[in-house]
């Protein structure tokens, strides 16, 4: 059975190409948002097994959305990865505070290492 | 009022005729002692005794009536026929005229160094005063203290009552700057006040020079009533000129009628002009302050908007490029592997430069310091750094982003500083938020030594710090470390 996954990005683009990736690795993507408030309303309905944060959502905080999900949707936070177009070695201080699995860099995004981190935790 | 200072000088003269009269019947007295051995015409100068304290108190025509009432008594009680103003003899006519004469002169001459004295005592006050004034301006003293000093030695110096320093507002009010009285008085400093009724500073901006005024009676007015409540009569102002406009005024009160003295205003114009100075001072200087916090500011905004746009632009772009890549990767036929190793290769190239793109984003700006603030920033700062670093980060909350970046990049300077020239094994840093401010503390173990004078790395975390208001201290010691402190206010940045 498939992995299923939810985007949070502020850029289309990045949701494009992450789809495509994910898809061909056998991960069914459903849902996507691009802000906070899209994100909350939309999540617990698509009940995905694992959910990707962009931690720069534009003027908003992936980090934030982070806390949010964990006090206001039934995701757990071992299923939610912030993901960052920055080096993850550059962001890790920040993921110490926030209810997540892990950072990882958007370049190192396929089925295998979200599957890889959710086996870990 | 011309009836009191009249009765005032009156009395004043009554008070001398007074003194004349028993100098005289003392010198008398003096003089009958003598009598019986000493020829009494040689005795004659003693009444100059009388006479130089009445000139040296009283001016010259007093002291010719206690010359004349000298002579009289003489004549009197020495002279044959006695008890008698009769001469009998030519030679004590003449030596009679010859010491009323004298002791006239001699009072004149004791009456003029008299006001020698008075005068040079005078401006001597006055000078002394000056320098207090200006030596507060060098110091470069808070403005209100400035202020309320120059209001007291102005009105100390014209033997004023009470004085006043007030400065004109763009609105047409005026806002007393600094108050002093001789006398407990209740006077308003801060508060302001319109010109819609008679005052010192509304003619003084009229005539946009020094104005006199002789009484507030009659007039309306806040000021007015004010004056009116203090018993003000006389008054004297002054304009504050600073850089060719109107900044403000002194004015002196009195509250009696007498009159300030004809060089009461170039007196006050010395005060004036020093705080015209100070004034300008601390607009040059407040203007500095905040042309080089813009400075700093800008360059570090513009730092974190070119960051940001790389993260948004070139580098989003390249991050969807390599995972297309990928997925164009998985289509490829197992067979086509040459095809494979190809993309590859392109794939790797991607990835590099994404990499470089990063390592130059993250030395104009680190994405942490926007996405974490201070703690983490610092956090991965210390990660990087060549020497081993302790942190004690006890600064967690968010603060502006102006301080945030200050603040991240003071410590990286500073560490960079430390790297160059201490040798030092350890650096610890410290933040932590007391009272209203933001302390960062950058210690390290090495050679110390370090002074502003040497090297321009230094300079440049002070000028970081204060730009913002802060302030920085440095103490080390040779050989025993170099601590840096750095507190940057938190309100205002």
């Amino acid at each position: 059975m498939g992995l299923r996954c939810f985007i949070v990005d502020d850029s289309t683009d990045f949701l494009d190409a992450a789809r495509s990736r994910l898809e061909s690795d056998g991960v069914t993507v459903v849902g996507v948002a691009s802000t906070i408030d899209e994100a909350l309303a939309r999540l617990d309905r698509a009940e995905p097994d694992v959910v990707l944060v962009d931690v720069n959502l534009g003027s908003e905080s992936g980090l934030d959305l982070a806390r949010r999900i964990q006090t206001e949707t039934n995701v757990d936070p071992a299923q939610v990865i912030l993901i960052s177009t920055h080096a993850a070695e550059d962001l890790i201080d920040l993921v110490e505070s926030v209810p997540a699995a892990a950072l990882l860099s958007k370049t190192a995004l396929s089925g295998v290492t979200l599957r890889r981190i959710l086996d870990d935790g | 009022m011309d009836r009191r200072r009249t009765s005032s000088a009156v009395a004043r003269r009554l008070t001398g005729l007074l003194a004349a009269g028993l100098l005289v019947a003392a010198v008398t007295g003096l003089i009958k002692l003598g009598e019986p051995h000493v020829p009494t015409l040689s005795l004659l100068v003693l009444y100059l005794l009388a006479v130089l304290p009445i000139a040296i108190f009283w001016g010259t025509p007093l002291a010719v009536v206690t010359a004349v009432l000298s002579v009289w008594a003489y004549a009197y009680f020495f002279v044959s026929p006695l008890h008698s103003l009769l001469l009998a003899d030519a030679q004590n006519a003449i030596g009679l005229g010859v010491f009323l004469v004298t002791a006239v002169v001699v009072g004149e001459l004791a009456a003029r160094l008299r006001r020698a004295a008075l005068e040079a005592q005078r401006l001597s006050n006055e000078q002394s005063a000056l320098r207090r004034v200006a030596t507060q301006v060098a110091q470069g003293v808070a403005p209100s203290v400035l202020f309320t000093a120059v209001t007291e030695e102005v009105g100390r110096l014209c033997d004023a009552d009470l004085a006043r320093m007030e400065r004109y507002e763009p609105d047409g009010t005026v806002t007393g700057v600094g108050a002093w009285s001789r006398v407990p008085a209740h006077l308003t400093v801060g508060e302001r006040f319109d010109l819609d009724g008679l005052s010192i500073a509304r003619e003084v901006r009229r005539r946009a020079g020094p104005i006199r005024l002789d009484s507030f009676a009659g007039a309306s007015g806040a000021i007015a009533q004010e004056a009116q409540t203090l018993g003000i009569r006389s008054s004297i102002g002054c304009p504050i000129t600073v850089g060719g406009r109107l900044w403000g005024v002194v004015a002196a009160s009195k509250t009696n009628d007498v009159p300030f003295p004809a060089a009461t205003e170039a007196q006050i114009a010395g005060f004036t002009e020093l705080v015209a100075t100070a004034i300008e001072n601390a607009e040059a200087r407040a203007e500095l302050m905040a042309s080089r916090a813009r400075v700093v500011v800008t360059a570090d905004r513009t730092r974190r908007q070119i960051e940001r746009n790389l993260h948004d632009g070139a580098q989003q772009r390249l991050v969807s490029l390599a995972l297309r890549l990928q997925t164009a990767q998985t289509k490829v036929p197992p067979e086509l592997s040459v095809l494979n190793a190809e993309l590859d290769q392109v794939h790797g190239g991607l990835t590099d430069a994404l990499d470089e793109l990063r390592e130059t984003a993250r030395g104009i700006h680190p994405a942490i310091l926007a996405e974490g603030g201070l703690s983490p920033a610092l956090k991965s700062l210390g990660r990087r750094s060549t020497i081993p670093i302790r942190l004690t980060l006890r600064a967690q909350l968010r603060l502006s982003e102006r301080l945030e970046a200050s603040a991240y990049y003071f410590v990286s300077e500073a560490l960079t500083n430390a790297a160059k020239h201490s040798h030092a094994s350890l650096v610890v840093v410290t933040t932590d938020i007391t009272g209203d401010a933001l302390r960062v503390e950058i210690r390290d173990n090495g050679q110390g030594g370090a002074d502003f004078s040497r090297g321009t790395g230094l300079l440049g975390l002070r000028d970081r710090v204060e730009a913002l208001g802060g302030r920085l201290n440095l103490d080390s010691p040779r050989g025993a470390g170099t601590t840096l402190t750095a507190e940057f206010p938190l309100t205002g940045s």
